[in-house]
């Protein structure tokens, strides 16, 4: 098949995602809090699919990202299929079927995306320890909610998988 | 002899043609990504309009559990209230008449007016990274990239972009937000810029290029209002109040920091001032 139908599944996992995530926000925003969870869609699609279908998947998540949060165009879409890809090659020392590598990855991921996202917009506010003091506090709640939302999330991926009746183990032999 | 594996290979060569791509494509066509982002972002538009119209749902089901009793009471207040500022209106259109008499005599140029657009927030995006927020009108309503956002607290900040339902607003409190501005009773004009915010207390702003006779303190703070300076907003809007003003790094000007309004951070309604007569800077910047 062109498109393994699994690209569709994980998208829509992942914009769900970035839409409660961005509710959450709103309503946390009052408080100064904020929470960045981006890791948990780069995992499974890296992990699952074929490279192909990898690639597609996470190319839509990332413009889809890219256009939902104010950061410069592109910046998710690039990242997101970089740190995808090196996933992706690394991925027969992974084991997909459970959630304790994945969960790993992801933050893994989420913590690249919080360096990614402080080099690209934050240069010009380093010097201020305001900014250092806000950044940490997101870096922590981030973290500390992936614990709780990144089994959810993945759970909620595989139990997509069984609904919609497609493959629901890792697609082809892992790469090395 | 093991082959050597050349597909193993293939995730890193797609991502080193995209990522050349991606470089090589803004230059043969300047407009695609800025059709892209466009594309996605209004994709995902109707689904925070419908979740703000649910918010609005939630609302009402929410006032409709009051009881009668509760409601005309409110009602009454919502009497006296409107009875109030009838009054003022009368008292400001008399004023309004008054000032443009004086202004023809004097024959000074016209000010700009603005049309008031009030819209919903539909969400906040107040992080380290950035401060803005989403409203929901766009081009349906005929708001404009630089529009002047306002609140009854004064200043929120300046449209940054528009689509086609919905419009992102950079808040004052933005690092990237910076405006002319003057303190209350002073002509003089200074500069407000926004600061990296530390998450923790009320949002918090700068003004630097304040005069040295100006004198702040925790006891009688300086109110920083808006100007006609910049074309944006109209003049004496509320920005914050300042409480302590040190000699800046120049030692010519004093700088100091601005106390925003703490109903910034939850907003739920804001008004956009769309200018009648929109600067023409071809004719009238001399």
């Amino acid at each position: 098949m062109f498109l393994d139908p699994r690209v569709i599944i994980l998208f829509a996992a992942n914009a769900l995602l970035l839409f409660l995530c961005l509710l959450v926000n709103s309503s946390l925003a009052p408080l100064s809090l904020y929470l960045l969870l981006l890791g948990p869609m780069l995992v499974l699609p890296a992990l699952y699919l074929n490279h192909r279908s990898f690639f597609l998947c996470t190319l839509l998540t990332g413009l889809w990202v890219d256009a939902a949060l104010p950061a410069t165009f592109g910046l998710f879409t690039c990242g997101f299929l970089v740190v995808g890809t090196l996933i992706a090659m690394a991925r027969i020392r992974f084991r997909a079927e459970h959630n304790y590598h994945p969960i790993l990855l992801a933050h893994i991921a989420n913590f690249a995306c919080l360096v990614l996202l402080t080099v690209s917009q934050g240069l010009h506010t380093l010097s201020s320890p305001a900014f250092w003091l806000q950044l940490m506090t997101t870096a922590l709640l981030s973290h500390a909610a992936l614990l709780i939302v990144a089994p959810w999330f993945f759970n909620l991926q595989r139990l997509l998988f069984e609904l919609c009746h497609v493959d629901t183990e890792p697609d082809e032999f892992p790469m090395l | 002899m093991a082959k050597f594996r050349l597909d193993k290979f293939k995730p890193i060569v797609a991502l080193g043609v995209f990522l050349v791509a991606w470089w090589i494509v803004p230059t043969l066509s300047k407009s695609f990504l800025p059709f892209v982002r466009v594309s996605f972002t209004e994709f995902q538009a109707p689904a925070w309009i419908v979740s703000s119209y649910l918010d609005n749902l939630e609302n009402f089901w929410a006032r409709r559990s009051h009881s009668k009793i509760e409601l005309i009471e409110a009602g009454q207040e919502l009497a006296r209230q409107k009875a109030f500022y009838q009054l003022l209106d009368q008292r400001n259109k008399i004023l309004e008449t008054e000032v443009m008499r004086l202004e023809s005599i004097l024959d000074m140029p016209s000010r700009r007016e603005f049309r008031y657009e009030v819209a919903r927030v539909v969400r906040r995006d107040l992080s380290a990274w950035w401060q803005q927020l989403v409203i929901r009108k766009g081009e349906d309503y005929g708001i404009t990239a630089g529009a002047a956002v306002i609140f009854a607290g004064g200043v929120v900040g300046r449209v940054v972009e528009v689509n086609a339902f919905t419009s992102r607003v950079e808040l004052i409190s933005s690092p990237n937000f910076r405006m002319a501005a003057s303190f209350e009773g002073d002509i003089r004009p200074v500069v407000y810029q926004g600061v990296p915010q530390s998450g923790f207390g009320r949002p918090t702003g700068e003004v630097r290029d304040a005069p040295q006779d100006l004198v702040a303190n925790t006891q009688d703070p300086l109110r920083l209002v808006s100007t006609r300076l910049g074309g944006t907003f109209p003049p004496g809007l509320m920005i914050g109040s300042v409480s302590w003003l040190e000699p800046g790094s120049t030692g010519i000007f004093q700088a100091g920091t601005v106390q925003l309004d703490k109903r910034l951070l939850s907003l739920q309604e804001v008004s956009v001032l769309i200018p009648l007569n929109p600067l023409n800077y071809d004719r009238d910047v001399p």
